[in-house]
């Protein structure tokens, strides 16, 4: 009889250029002790593992799901061993490959070391020309800057479970990724009426018209699945990046773009016309409540 | 003979030529052999961007990147003639967040590297337990998202103060996650209150404990690491906090510092390009991170050892150690502290009126971050970090040997791997 160690389905989690983020960010999983057990490890840069680096890099082994963290390099290499050729290695026989984090799935910060050489797996920003693009068909891209821990424990269980997992046409799950980072925002009823934050460092206001906020032009579910279980960067007054986008990261990401003070990117899908209409419209109401603070921590002193 | 050791599990990989004579290390260069290219990529950005951009150099702590960076941008703006003066709470709140990153990184420092790796010399003495860390970690980056929204990669804090402005409902959120951790702590890895370790003053007194800390202790010495493992007996911290003392400590000497005499330059490496620096106080290498910190505050504890054991790779472990506990009460007091009253941020002028340089410094969790910037109208002409790894795990010739290269001199090969461990080393931060 087979020992329960070696009826687990076969985890491998491979680097390529990068800071190490979605590692430490998997790390925070709140059911990492459970969700590790239903795995084997046989290598991740912190997790105790079942190999070594020189053991994987032998590529003598295969797995069931390779997690792939950082942008890919051709020139790279890990263990003395050029990455190109241990990701290809096992990718042939894995049943799923996760890009874990923008990165991985589309170039991300990572392709900027080397513009023309680095790429996302499948996608080189949102261009088909990563180096899987033969495995397209068992790639899920997890973006984000670093990835959401609870995302990827969502995808590795829907996958231990045997469920089918819808993607969008940038191969990431349409579970996590077809709402956008706007859906749960605290600050949401500022949006609706068109009332801007004044500047940083206060709870009341929308980040969206001053401050550079993306959450409504992007596909991440940040409020809705909060971070490390208890908050979001729109949460704490910082604007979303749209950091699970293929353009990630822009530039002056601390400001909105503005064509005559109007933004230049509407909510996305919404027309451009429609939106400044009934933006027109909400602006010129007066809401007292939403034009003060919040809580008047001054007044009874 | 020449042998080539790829250590990994450093945050990324680092490559060790060891020359070895009669079985003990002669020699050993250090290579760092992953690109990244992190201050090319800020080059021509708005200098606000370098709040996103520079917490991506490292994900384990990507929160000093970000102080360090927001400090410089600010001491550009005070060399531009607008001072920035922040307000006691946002002072706090990103010295709480800083704080609590640190004690993240030691406890998995402490459970997913120290004690497998004195494992491997010491046949499985200890239990492992690695997920302990990654969960006390875990606490310790709840209490700081609370108030920079995540970790890794937060970006909250900008000139002036930091984005977010708490309620009692965070504050009191984030100091759960703390007193949650502190019994944890106490729990689980000491076996005696954070109080009653903090008043500790001798190594002695933690063989009484049982916990996980004093065999951790009891191992070092059964390995002779309070004979082993010493560098130069001198230290520098260039952060200035609450928790540390800009100083350099020449054995017990402690002195002034000014960062301007900080330096940086080529590894001296034989058979393999490495993309680190090498990083140097008026010419001289240094010792940073935990021993060099405790000992600029003047900590018994610490002092005691020392004086007992030098710079051996047992006080410097011991430090690392000693150090969360001591974090983890300054942090408790930090979160105690805000008032939520206060503004979290003072207004200032555009980014595009400063035409100016600034340098950035910082305690990470291993040592002093330095970040220097030069703005052009706000957009940045050129960017510099030098990390606490630099320091630790330069690379030189015989005649001037790094702090690791020294404390692994004389060694067996295995024996010298785990010293170079015990430095905490962060490849991604090094090749930045």
């Amino acid at each position: 009889m087979h020992s329960n160690q070696e009826a687990k389905p076969q985890l491998l989690w491979l680097q390529g250029v990068t800071c190490n983020g979605n590692t430490h960010s998997f790390i925070n999983l709140e059911t990492l002790p459970q969700l590790l057990e239903k795995f084997e490890i046989l290598y991740h840069p912190i997790l105790p593992s079942t190999k070594n680096l020189h053991e994987i890099v032998s590529l003598k082994n295969s797995c069931d799901i390779l997690i792939f963290e950082g942008a890919y390099d051709p020139v790279l290499k890990r263990g003395d061993t050029l990455i190109k050729d241990v990701i290809v290695h096992y990718a042939k026989e894995a049943d799923y490959i996760i890009a874990a984090g923008t990165c991985a799935s589309f170039g991300g910060i990572f392709k900027q070391s080397a513009p023309q050489r680095n790429s996302g797996l499948v996608f080189n920003e949102n261009i088909t020309q990563g180096p899987l693009m033969a495995y397209k068909e068992k790639i899920i891209n997890l973006s984000g800057c670093p990835i959401h821990p609870e995302w990827l424990s969502t995808i590795l269980n829907m996958i231990l479970s045997g469920y089918s997992i819808p993607l969008d046409s940038l191969l990431r799950p349409q579970e996590l990724y077809s709402s956008l980072a706007h859906h749960g925002c605290s600050r949401n009823e500022y949006f609706e009426w068109k009332v801007d934050a004044k500047g940083f460092g206060l709870k009341e206001g929308c980040l969206y018209y001053e401050q550079g906020c993306r959450a409504p032009m992007t596909h991440a579910s940040c409020n809705k699945i909060l971070w490390n279980g208890v908050s979001s960067k729109t949460r704490v007054g910082t604007p979303c990046f749209g950091c699970t986008e293929p353009e990630f990261p822009r530039n002056d990401n601390y400001v909105t773009k503005t064509n005559m003070s109007i933004p230049q990117d509407v909510p996305l899908d919404i027309p451009k016309r429609a939106y400044l209409s009934v933006a027109g419209m909400a602006k010129t109401f007066h809401i007292k409540r939403l034009e003060g603070k919040l809580i008047d921590y001054k007044r009874d002193n | 003979m020449i042998t080539k050791e790829i250590i990994d599990q450093i945050e990324g990989e680092a490559s060790i030529y060891f020359d070895m004579q009669d079985g003990k290390v002669d020699f050993a260069d250090i290579v760092f052999p992953h690109f990244r290219g992190m201050e090319n990529i800020l080059q021509g950005k708005n200098a606000l961007d370098a709040l996103l951009i520079t917490p991506r150099v490292c994900g384990i702590c990507g929160h000093s990147h970000l102080m360090a960076a927001v400090r410089a941008i600010e001491d550009a703006y005070g060399n531009s003639g607008q001072i920035v003066k922040l307000t006691q709470k946002a002072h706090n709140i990103r010295e709480l967040t800083l704080t609590l990153e640190i004690i993240q990184n030691h406890f998995k420092w402490i459970y997913m590297v120290l004690i497998p790796k004195l494992n491997s010399l010491n046949n499985n003495a200890l239990q492992e337990t690695p997920l302990k860390g990654a969960y006390a970690a875990s606490l310790a980056t709840k209490a700081m998202s609370v108030l920079s929204g995540q970790w890794p990669h937060s970006s909250y804090m900008v000139p002036g103060g930091v984005t977010c402005d708490p309620t009692y409902i965070e504050i009191m959120q984030a100091k759960a996650s703390i007193e949650k951790l502190i019994a944890f702590f106490e729990r689980e890895s000491l076996n005696i209150s954070l109080k009653d370790f903090l008043r500790f003053e001798s190594c002695k007194e933690l063989n009484e404990l049982f916990s996980d800390i004093s065999k951790i202790e009891e191992q070092l010495i059964m390995l002779n690491m309070h004979q082993k493992g010493f560098s130069y007996d001198t230290f520098i911290v260039l952060g200035e906090h609450a928790f540390s003392k800009k100083a350099k400590i020449k054995m017990t000497r402690v002195t002034g510092v000014d960062v301007n005499h900080v330096s940086t330059e080529e590894p001296f490496i034989l058979n393999e390009r490495s993309y680190a620096e090498n990083a140097l106080y008026k010419n001289i290498f240094h010792e940073t991170g935990p021993m060099a910190r405790l000992m600029s505050k003047n900590i018994k504890f610490i002092k005691n050892m020392h004086r007992r054991y030098k710079d051996s790779a047992y006080t410097r472990v011991m430090a690392r150690i000693y150090e969360t506990g001591y974090l983890l009460e300054h942090a408790l007091n930090l979160v105690s502290s805000i008032d939520v009253t206060q503004k979290s941020i003072i207004p200032l002028n555009g980014i595009d009126k400063v035409t100016a340089r600034g340098i950035g410094v910082v305690e990470a969790p291993r040592g002093p971050l330095i970040h220097k910037i030069v703005l052009q109208d706000g957009i940045i002409e050129n960017y510099k970090i030098i990390t606490p790894t630099q320091w630790n795990i330069s690379s030189g010739p015989r005649s001037k040997l790094s702090p690791a290269q020294k404390a692994m001199s004389g060694l067996s090969k295995k024996e010298a791997e785990f010293i170079f461990r015990t430095f905490d080393v962060c490849s991604v931060c090094t090749t930045h």
